[in-house]
């Protein structure tokens, strides 16, 4: 059963990141990263993490996804036509390099072995909690720091300079 | 092949896609989109070896990497809205200038 859930969600996340990597229109683009981002949702879910489900839908698919529309829309459309689409060249080189990037990295997780598995808990959100508030206290709060700092830049960079 | 290694290949996989789509793509603000894409395949390899070891800090990782992804979405658009302002294009094959 764990394997037909990993099977279907990962067949929908390849479909949907290959989509969005290869597609020509922008939008459509990032219509299939929304894809994307709602199949790791599952698959999320199927590992056992509830809580980054729900922050990957919340933060993903509705602030960054929205984030990315609303830029393209003070965009004129027929500047963003202009460069659509994918290099040919770098495609031709760059999948059979990857590929083989791929292949040894996966011959290297084949072969090896990894820890012993542990027992799986059950309430994986308060035991995330607890760990989040006590040992990664300060670098929670760092978190708080980047956002505001990232927000002022973005301000700073939008402004229309006079 | 156990469940758990099939989950980390599936990351790094998406990551590698995600790699591609920056090499070739056109438009900046798709290129946005694969860094996006990278993010989410180490997220999948956080969660995976997370729950492979039973412990929660992997999800704290990955909280992490939502957080620096959030921030560098905002900045990064930021920078294509202003490249695009300044310079009226936004090919990634004509930005090979830091000034002029």
């Amino acid at each position: 059963m764990d394997w037909l859930i990993f099977g279907v969600l990962s067949l929908w996340l390849l479909i949907s990141v290959g989509g969005a990597v290869l597609v020509k229109n922008p939008i459509h683009s990032i219509l299939f990263f929304l894809s994307a981002v709602l199949a790791t949702a599952g698959l999320f879910l199927a590992l056992g993490a509830e809580l980054l489900a729900g922050l990957q839908i919340i933060i993903y698919a509705v602030a960054i996804v929205v984030f990315y529309v609303l830029v393209i829309t003070t965009i004129p459309w027929e500047k963003v036509k202009r460069f659509e689409g994918v290099y040919k060249k770098e495609l031709i080189f760059g999948v059979p390099l990857l590929l083989l990037v791929f292949a040894m990295i996966a011959y290297g997780i084949y072969r090896g072995k990894l820890h012993d598995p542990a027992i799986m808990k059950a309430d994986s959100v308060r035991d995330l909690g607890k760990t989040l508030f006590t040992s990664y206290l300060f670098p929670f709060e760092v978190a708080s720091v980047i956002l505001l700092v990232a927000m002022i830049g973005a301000i700073l960079l939008g402004r229309k300079e006079e | 092949m156990t469940l758990e290694k099939a989950y980390i290949l599936l990351g790094i996989l998406v990551f590698l896609m995600g790699l591609l789509g920056v090499i070739v793509r056109k438009n900046l603000i798709t290129i946005l989109v694969s860094t996006e894409i990278m993010l989410n395949g180490v997220n999948l390899v956080l969660v995976a070896v997370d729950r492979y070891l039973g412990n929660v800090e992997g999800q704290i990782f990955a909280l992490f990497v939502l957080t620096v992804a959030a921030a560098e979405v905002a900045v990064g658009l930021g920078l294509v809205v202003s490249i695009f302002r300044l310079r009226g294009y936004e090919g990634s094959s004509e930005v090979v200038h830091l000034r002029d």
